[in-house]
C-alpha cells in the first residue's frame, strides 16, 4: 500500500493543477470538470485498492474514466507543443493509469488468482487499452522537460508491462506442452485445430492421430491461443517493443522447428565428414528418411509456419516476412546439408535411382518454394536449393555416363557357353529399363548437365551442325544411344569370340533379341530411341537369322540340291548318290549334335529359328528323298543309307537351340 | 567479387602459358616458376591481412584483424589462393603426374581435409547466427538507451537485453555449446523457475535452437585438431615439386578454418589448438606465421579471462555492454549530465558496432557459403581427374 500513499500525496499535491488548462479549449476544459469530479484524495485512494484487490467491474469502469482523461491529456499536449513556455502538468489521471497498470500486471502475475493473460478477454482488453496510453504517453512525454518524472514513471511501467507479456509470449508459444497434457487429461480437445485448415474435419482428433497426419505438436496451436498471442504481439509492436517480441517468436519457433526434423529425421544428425564414412546401406535408409523429412516440411512444416507467422503478426506484415523466412532459410539449409554431404559421397552405380529420388524430392522443394504466392521465402532458399539439386543432378548424370565406362570395361575373353544372353546385356538393359522409369528426372538432369557444359564452352565448340543435330533429340536420349551404340559395339566384339561362326551369329541374334524384348517392355526406352531405331534393330535381328541360315544350312542344302554331280552319263551313279546320303546324314548329325546344345531361351525366337529351317529343309530333303530314293535298293541298302525320314528331320531340327547336349544319345538308344 | 576477378585473369593466364609451352619441353621449368608465382602470391595475399592498413587511416579500425571486415577479407584471399591452387593442379597436366607418389598420398589427404572443412563452413554459418543474436540484444540497448530522456524503463529494458547478451556471451565460452547446465542462461529475461514450471526444458530448446545445424558430439575443435594432425612439410626432393603447393594450400585451407573457429563461436570449441607447425624458414610462411601468433594471443586471452569469442565485433559489444550494464545497476533517475555524457559516447559506439554487424555479418555468412561451394567444385574436379587416371590404368582401349 505504500505505493498508493505516495500516490495520493503526489495527487493532491498537484491537485489544482490537475489538467491545467493553460489554453482555454474546450477539451481541456472537459478534462479538468471530468478530473476534478474525479480527484478527491479518498475516493482515488478507494479505486485503487479496489483495483487492486478486485480487478473486476468496477475497477474497469473507472479504468474506462482515467483512460478518457488521458486522451484529452494527449490532446492537450499535442495542442500546446508550440508553445513552449507554457508547458502543461500531468493530471492526476496519469499517475492513476500507472498504478491501475502496475497493479493489473501484480494481478496477472499472482499465481493464486489464476488470471493470467487471455483468461479474461474482457481484463485483457482493458489492460491493452491502458497499456496503449501509457506507450502514448511515454512517447509524448519525452517533449516536455518539466514532466520527466511522469515520463519515468509511465517507462517503467510500460517496461514492467512489456516484459510481463514478453514472458506470456512465450510461455504461451510453448503452450502446447501443457495443452497436450491438459487435453489428455480432460480426453476433450475440440479447441484444437491445425492453422492451415481451419476447417478441418478431425477437431476431435487426439494426439496420436495429428502425429499421424504428420502434424507434430509444435505446430498445433488453438485458435484461442493464436488470437492471445495475435494480442500480444500486436500490443508489443505499438509499444515499441517489436525488437524483443521478434526475438522472443523467433527463438521459441526455431526451436519448435529443430524439434519436429529430429524427430523426421529420427534425432541422428550426421556430418559431412560422417556421411563420407558410412555404408551405403545405412545411407539408403537415412535418404528413405530425408525424403519423407523434406516433403513433409514443404508440404506441412513451412505453411503452417507461415499460417502460424501471419497470424500473430497480422499487424505488421513485414515482420511475419521476415521471421518466417529465418526459420524457412533455418530449415531448409538444414535440409540441404544432408544432400550436400551425399553428393561429396562415392559414386557407384547402385546409387542412381535414390539419387534421382533426392533429386525429385528437391525438384519439388524448389517448386514448393518458387510457387508460393506470397513470396514469403528469401530468395537465397531457392538459390541454394537450386544448386543442390543442380549438384545432385550432376552426380545422377554421372552416375549414369559411368554406365559407358563398365561396358567399356567388360572385355573378358571368354565366350558365353552356348551362345546365350550374355550378363552384361541382361545388366544393361536392365539397368536401363529401371532407369528409364525416371525418365523424366533424367530428361531434366541431362538437359541441365547438358546446359552446363554449353555455358562453359561459351558455345564456341559446337558447330551447326551439331546444334542442329542436338535440337532433334533430347540430351538424355543422346547419351542413351551412346550407352546402347557401345553395347552394341561390345556385343559385336564379343561375337568374334565365337570360332563358329553360326554360333556368332545365335549369339548375336540371342542378345538382340533380348535387347529388343526389353524396350518393348519399357515404353520409355521405346520412346526414347525412336521407331526409326527400333525397326533397325528387327532388320538387324532379321539379317543375324539370315546369316545364321546361310552359315550353317547353305553347305547342306547344296549337299541336297546340287543333281549335276550325281549323274554320270546321264545316269544316277550309285555310290556318288550313297556317298551323297552318307554326307548328309553326318552333315545333319553334326549340326544336331551341335546345336541342339545352343541355348535360344527366347520361345518366340527359338520357334521362329525351327520353323524356319523346317521351311528350307523339309522341302529340300523330301524332293531330294522322292527323286533319288528310288536309286538305292530297298531293304537293308536303303536303311543304311536314307537314315532320316522328313518326319524325323523335322523332329530333330525342333530339338535344336535346347541347351540339352543329352538328345542325340537318347535318341540313338 | 574481386575474388572473382582475380581468379578470372589468373585462369586465364595459366592456360595461356600453358598452351604456348606444351609443344616445347620447358614443361618442368614452367612448371617450377608458376609453383614460385602461386609461393609469392600466397605470401602477398597473406601479408595484406597482416596489416590491414592499405586502405584505412588509423581512425576507422573497422578491417583490424578479427573484424568482421577482416574476416571477409581471408575468405576472399582464401577463394583466390584456392582458384589459383587449381589452376596448377589441373590445367594442362597429364592425369598420370597427379597419381604419382607422393602425391597419390598427398592429394587424397588434401581431400579428405576439405570435406572437414566443409563441416566447419556450416558450424561457422549457424555461428553467424548466434552473433546475429548478440547484435539483435545489443541494438534493443541501443534503441533504449538512445531514448532521451534516459528513464527507469528504458534503462531496465537496456539491462535486460545487456544481461541477456553477456549471458550468451559467457554461455558459449565457459562451456561449450551444447552442455546443458548452461543453456538457461541463453533464454532471454526469463522469470525464475518457480514461476513457470518446465522452464528448464523450454529455455535447453530455445538455447539449442541457434545452433541446431551440426552433428550432436560434433566438436569444431577436434576438428581443426584433425585437419591439422597429419601436415607436414614435404621435404628433400619433394619440395620442389607439386607436392608443396600441395602443402601450402593444406596450410591455408587448415588456417583458414581455424581463424574462423576462433572469431566464431561454434560447436566446441574448448581445446582449440593454439599452434599448428608450419616451418618457419619457408618464406611464404611468414604472414601466416605472424596472423596465426597474433590470433592465438588473442584466443589464449579469451581462454584466461572467460570472455566473448575473438572475433572484434563480439568482443566490442561484450566491453561495451559490460561497462553499460554498471551504468543500469547504478542509475537514478534523473542521471547526472557527466555520466550521461559517458554512456552516449558508449551507445554510440554500441550502435556503430551493430551497424558494422548489420552490414557484414549476412555478406560474411554468404561468403561462407561461396567458399564452402567453390571447395565442393574443385573437389569434384581434382577427383574427376583422378578418375581418369584410374581408368586409364585399369581399362585397355578397345
Amino acid at each position: 500500500m505504500e505505493k498508493s500513499i505516495s500516490f495520493s500525496k503526489d495527487g493532491n499535491r498537484k491537485n489544482d493543477t490537475v489538467g491545467t488548462p493553460k489554453h482555454g479549449s474546450n477539451d481541456t476544459a472537459d478534462a479538468k470538470t471530468l478530473s476534478e469530479s474525479q480527484i478527491p484524495g479518498e475516493t482515488e485512494e478507494n479505486d485503487i485498492n479496489i483495483a487492486e484487490d478486485h480487478p473486476s467491474s468496477e475497477s474497469s469502469t473507472s479504468l474506462a474514466q482515467v483512460v478518457d482523461e488521458v486522451d484529452r491529456f494527449l490532446q492537450a499536449l499535442s495542442s500546446t507543443v508550440e508553445d513552449e513556455s507554457k508547458y502543461p502538468e500531468a493530471p492526476e489521471s496519469v499517475e492513476i493509469l500507472s498504478t491501475m497498470v502496475d497493479s493489473m500486471i501484480t494481478d496477472y502475475n499472482d499465481g493464486k488468482s489464476l488470471i493470467r493473460f487471455g483468461k479474461d478477454p474482457e481484463n485483457d482488453s482493458s489492460f491493452v487499452e491502458a497499456l496503449n496510453r501509457v506507450s502514448e504517453l511515454s512517447n509524448k512525454l519525452g517533449e516536455f522537460p518539466s514532466l520527466a518524472s511522469s515520463l519515468n514513471r509511465m517507462s517503467a511501467v510500460l517496461q514492467r508491462a512489456m516484459s510481463f507479456l514478453d514472458e506470456e509470449f512465450r510461455t504461451l508459444l510453448e503452450d502446447w506442452k501443457s495443452e497436450k497434457s491438459k487435453n489428455n487429461e480432460e480426453n476433450c480437445n475440440s479447441d484444437r485445430c491445425v492453422l492451415v485448415d481451419q476447417n478441418q474435419q478431425d477437431h476431435q482428433s487426439d494426439q496420436m492421430e495429428d502425429q499421424d497426419q504428420g502434424i507434430p505438436p509444435t505446430f498445433v496451436f488453438s485458435p484461442e491461443t493464436v488470437s492471445k498471442l495475435n494480442a500480444i504481439a500486436t500490443a508489443m509492436i505499438s509499444a515499441g517493443y517489436e525488437a524483443e517480441c521478434a526475438m522472443a517468436y523467433s527463438v521459441s519457433r526455431r526451436s519448435a522447428f529443430k524439434s519436429a526434423l529430429d524427430d523426421l529425421i529420427g534425432h541422428e544428425c550426421f556430418s559431412i565428414d560422417d556421411v563420407q564414412r558410412m555404408h551405403w546401406e545405412p545411407l539408403e535408409g537415412e535418404i528413405a528418411t530425408w525424403i519423407a523429412a523434406v516433403k513433409s516440411c514443404s508440404a506441412v512444416l513451412l505453411p503452417n509456419e507461415r499460417s502460424l507467422c501471419n497470424a500473430v503478426f497480422s499487424s505488421r506484415p513485414s515482420s511475419s516476412h521476415s521471421l518466417f523466412g529465418d526459420t524457412a532459410r533455418a530449415a531448409v539449409i538444414k535440409l540441404l546439408n544432408f544432400a550436400e554431404a551425399m553428393v561429396l559421397t562415392k559414386r557407384s552405380a547402385e546409387k542412381l535411382f535414390k539419387f534421382l529420388d533426392m533429386y525429385e524430392t528437391l525438384r519439388d522443394l524448389e517448386s514448393s518454394i518458387g510457387n508460393d504466392a506470397g513470396g514469403s521465402y528469401p530468395s537465397e532458399v531457392a538459390a541454394e536449393t537450386a544448386t543442390v539439386k543442380a549438384w545432385i543432378g550432376a552426380a545422377a548424370a554421372s552416375i549414369f555416363c559411368d554406365l559407358e565406362n563398365s561396358i567399356k570395361s567388360d572385355n573378358g575373353k571368354t565366350p558365353v557357353a552356348s551362345g546365350a544372353v550374355h550378363p552384361l546385356t541382361r545388366y544393361v538393359m536392365n539397368y536401363l529399363k529401371y532407369a528409364c522409369e525416371y525418365k523424366d528426372t533424367l530428361e531434366q538432369v541431362f538437359r541441365q548437365t547438358d546446359q552446363e557444359v554449353k555455358d562453359d564452352d561459351d558455345g564456341d565448340y559446337h558447330d551447326h551442325r551439331d546444334r542442329d543435330r542436338e535440337s532433334e533429340t533430347s540430351p538424355f536420349s543422346r547419351q542413351l544411344s551412346t550407352v546402347m551404340d557401345l553395347l552394341d559395339a561390345n556385343l559385336e566384339m564379343k561375337s568374334k569370340l565365337y570360332r563358329d561362326p553360326s554360333l556368332s551369329f545365335i549369339f548375336l541374334m540371342n542378345n538382340g533379341r533380348y535387347i529388343v524384348q526389353k524396350i518393348k517392355g519399357s515404353s520409355e526406352i521405346h520412346q526414347l530411341m525412336g521407331d526409326t531405331w527400333c525397326r533397325k534393330r528387327s532388320s538387324d535381328l532379321r539379317q543375324y537369322h539370315k546369316n545364321y541360315q546361310r552359315e550353317t544350312w547353305g553347305k547342306v542344302l547344296q549337299c541336297l540340291g546340287q543333281h549335276d554331280g550325281l549323274q554320270v552319263n546321264g545316269k544316277v551313279s550309285k555310290p556318288v548318290l550313297k556317298e551323297r546320303f552318307k554326307s548328309f546324314n553326318a552333315m545333319f548329325d553334326e549340326i544336331h549334335k551341335t546345336q541342339s546344345t545352343w541355348v535360344v531361351s527366347d520361345e518366340q525366337l527359338q520357334s521362329e529359328l525351327r520353323v524356319s529351317i523346317s521351311a528350307v529343309m523339309i522341302p529340300a530333303y523330301r524332293s531330294f528323298l522322292g527323286r533319288f530314293k528310288q536309286y538305292l535298293d530297298s531293304g537293308r541298302q536303303s536303311e543304311k543309307y536314307i537314315k532320316y525320314q522328313p518326319e524325323d528331320i523335322e523332329t530333330l531340327i525342333d530339338e535344336l537351340f535346347d541347351g540339352n547336349s543329352t538328345s542325340m544319345a537318347r535318341r540313338r538308344t | 567479387m574481386r575474388a572473382t576477378e582475380n581468379q578470372g585473369s589468373f585462369l586465364n593466364r595459366i592456360s595461356i602459358r600453358r598452351n604456348q609451352v606444351v609443344s616445347m619441353d620447358g614443361n618442368h621449368e614452367q612448371e617450377l616458376e608458376d609453383i614460385e608465382l602461386f609461393q609469392k602470391h600466397v605470401a602477398d595475399r597473406f601479408s595484406n591481412l597482416l596489416s590491414p592498413s592499405s586502405s584505412s587511416s588509423a581512425e576507422s579500425p573497422s578491417d583490424s584483424i578479427l573484424s568482421i571486415a577482416w574476416l571477409r577479407k581471408l575468405l576472399d584471399t582464401f577463394l583466390c589462393c584456392e582458384a589459383e591452387f587449381k589452376a596448377l593442379l589441373i590445367i594442362g597436366r597429364e592425369p598420370s603426374q597427379v597419381s604419382k607418389p607422393p602425391l597419390d598420398r598427398l592429394i587424397p589427404e588434401l581431400l579428405d581435409r576439405v570435406v572437414k572443412a566443409l563441416d566447419v563452413c556450416n558450424a561457422v554459418t549457424h555461428g553467424v547466427e548466434a552473433v546475429r543474436h548478440c547484435q539483435k540484444l545489443a541494438e534493443i540497448a541501443v534503441s533504449a538507451l538512445e531514448q532521451k530522456p534516459i528513464g527507469d524503463g528504458q534503462v531496465r529494458r537496456a539491462k535486460k537485453a545487456l544481461n541477456s547478451l553477456i549471458a550468451a556471451v559467457a554461455i558459449e565460452d565457459r562451456d561449450g555449446v551444447g552442455s546443458k547446465s548452461t543453456e538457461r542462461a541463453w533464454s532471454f529475461g526469463r522469470r525464475g523457475g518457480s514461476a513457470c514450471a518446465g522452464s528448464k526444458d523450454r529455455t535447453a530448446g530455445q538455447f539449442r535452437s541457434l545452433w541446431w545445424g551440426m552433428a550432436k558430439g560434433w566438436s569444431a575443435a577436434k576438428q581443426i585438431q584433425a585437419m591439422s594432425s597429419n601436415l607436414v612439410a614435404p621435404r628433400g626432393a619433394e619440395s620442389t615439386g607439386l607436392a608443396h603447393p600441395v602443402y601450402i594450400m593444406s596450410t591455408v585451407v587448415v588456417f583458414v578454418m581455424w581463424a574462423l573457429v576462433a572469431a566464431i563461436p561454434c560447436q566446441e570449441r574448448t581445446g582449440l589448438v593454439t599452434h599448428f607447425p608450419v616451418p618457419r624458414q619457408l618464406g611464404w610462411a611468414q604472414p601466416i606465421i605472424s596472423l596465426q601468433e597474433k590470433i592465438a594471443e588473442e584466443w589464449k586471452k579469451k581462454e584466461k579471462k572467460c570472455s566473448a569469442g575473438v572475433l572484434e565485433e563480439m568482443q566490442r559489444l561484450e566491453r561495451l555492454a559490460q561497462s553499460l550494464i554498471e551504468f543500469t545497476d547504478s542509475f537514478q533517475c534523473p542521471a547526472e549530465a557527466e555520466r550521461l555524457g559517458e554512456v552516449a559516447a558508449q551507445v554510440a559506439e554500441l550502435a556503430e558496432t551493430c551497424r558494422r554487424m548489420e552490414e557484414g555479418l549476412v555478406p560474411l555468412q554468404q561468403q561462407i557459403r561461396e567458399v564452402f561451394h567453390k571447395v565442393v567444385r574443385t573437389r569434384t574436379e581434382v577427383l574427376n581427374v583422378l578418375d581418369q587416371v584410374g581408368k586409364a590404368s585399369t581399362t585397355p582401349t578397345i
